[in-house]
């Protein structure tokens, strides 16, 4: 059974890879980053495989190590990052990401919390109930934060579709 | 458009690095490693490694009769006599070499179809140098997939001597099916010993009344796929019942098999169909073949 439980998770891990890359490069907005960040994640998900409880929660289990690995690393990065800043070059912004700008920034400015919502809801269309688990926090905090966030982005989205799933 | 649509595009279109599949390898790799290491430790009496020993004394038969037709025209000759091989054509090595590069051992068996009766009008050197041309590939690719790995285990702490003790092995091989006056059929397998994510299994598939690759379709019939669907639907509901453990489709398992899917001939004509480890079932069951019997 644990045998199991570990191939099915070193498959999981190799058919979402750049899923988890494309989660950790929107935390950290930086390549070498958000590479730390996924193989950290890796690393620590198959050291601590016995621990999943069942193999329909490897999906919420595995991006709760991947976000707490980004976060951690931001954490890191704040107190290093000033000196790059100051010479007024963002180096660790990609092209492709940033172009058009403007409307990620309205997403940096909301509070973290609220942006890992949205970004897991709609960029890796996530169920509220999935980023319930991710987050800890309960299914009712999850949605007001949604909602509030998506408030203040002033975006109009049905309501219809932000509770399905 | 939506600002978060126009997010999630430019979310998507965040590019993927390849060093991000290289790290990825590298920690399964080293996670497998490990496990292993913990199952030898929990396991004094280690069957496995029985098995091994026994069949590296098959093996040794084999390289010694391979090399035998690779070094001498009278044995190749003779061989082709032997009753087990007979037909119109034959699997031969065409070359095999054993060399090792810093504590990497490559171990190359070529093989190439040979016609035997001059007749025929059949030609198979394109598929000859389809074979080697694949072989020489796979065991470049393979050596230089390994070298990255030394390189990243020195530069990581790791000593010249905990290298040697991976015993890192490249294998390129080939195992015959079937041979005899209907049909040819052989598969020609890559391994590296480190890594089961660049496995590579092609099959040959020869009627030997045309020269030409046979196809489920030339086997089966129109109806080709619905037959072998439903057959691989029975035969994975009984193995289910026999406490095998397959993946549901939800789960990424069997939903059909592919227009090209992978199949060899066995020894009564038959096709029989392969998944990869990985592919329908977990990786402990290897590779999974069904045979397709008739209607």
């Amino acid at each position: 059974m644990k045998q199991i439980l570990y191939e099915r998770l070193i498959q999981y891990i190799l058919e979402n890879q750049d899923r988890f890359y494309r989660t950790a490069y929107s935390y950290t907005r930086h390549q070498e980053d958000a590479l730390d960040a996924v193989q950290n994640a890796v690393c620590k998900a198959l050291e601590a495989y016995e621990s999943i409880k069942n193999a329909d929660a490897i999906k919420t289990w595995f991006y709760r190590i991947l976000i707490n690995e980004c976060l951690t690393l931001l954490k890191k990065r704040k107190r290093a990052v000033p000196a790059a800043e100051a010479v007024g070059q963002d180096v660790y912004v990609e092209e492709a990401y940033e172009q058009g700008g403007g409307i990620e920034d309205e997403l940096d400015r909301l509070e973290p919390d609220v942006q890992g919502i949205i970004k897991l809801r709609f960029f890796e269309e996530m169920s509220l109930k999935e980023i319930s688990g991710i987050t800890g926090l309960n299914l009712s905090t999850v949605k007001s934060k949604l909602y509030r966030g998506l408030k203040l982005l002033k975006e109009n989205i049905q309501e219809a579709d932000l509770w399905v799933n | 458009m939506g600002k978060l649509e126009k997010m999630k595009e430019r979310y998507d279109a965040i590019p993927i690095p390849e060093e991000l599949h290289v790290r990825v390898r590298q920690e399964i790799q080293k996670s497998r490693r490990q496990q292993e290491e913990g199952n030898h430790i929990r396991r004094s009496f280690n069957l496995k490694k029985v098995i091994r020993n026994m069949s590296a004394a098959a093996a040794a038969v084999c390289i010694l009769f391979t090399a035998a037709l690779n070094t001498s025209p009278a044995f190749a000759k003779e061989a082709s006599q032997l009753p087990v091989i007979g037909g119109l054509a034959q699997v031969l090595t065409f070359r095999s070499y054993e060399t090792k590069q810093d504590d990497i051992a490559i171990s190359v068996v070529i093989p190439t179809i040979e016609m035997i009766a001059d007749d025929t009008g059949i030609t198979v050197d394109e598929i000859n140098q389809e074979i080697l041309a694949r072989c020489s590939q796979y065991a470049d690719d393979a050596l230089a997939r390994a070298e990255e790995y030394r390189t990243a285990f020195l530069e990581t702490g790791g000593t010249p001597e905990e290298w040697a003790e991976h015993n890192i092995k490249i294998t390129v091989s080939y195992e015959i099916r079937q041979q005899n006056n209907e049909y040819l059929s052989f598969v020609v397998r890559g391994t590296e010993n480190w890594t089961s994510a660049y496995r590579e299994s092609l099959y040959y598939n020869l009627d030997m009344a045309t020269g030409k690759i046979v196809t489920l379709k030339d086997m089966l019939g129109d109806g080709y796929r619905e037959l072998a669907n439903e057959s691989i639907r029975k035969q994975i509901a009984e193995r289910e019942e026999n406490g095998e453990v397959f993946w549901t489709p939800e789960e990424g398992g069997f939903t059909g098999i592919s227009e090209d899917a992978k199949f060899y001939i066995n020894e009564n004509n038959r096709p029989v169909i392969v998944f990869e480890k990985y592919e329908i079932a977990p990786g402990a069951s290897g590779e999974i073949e069904f045979e397709i019997g008739e209607k």
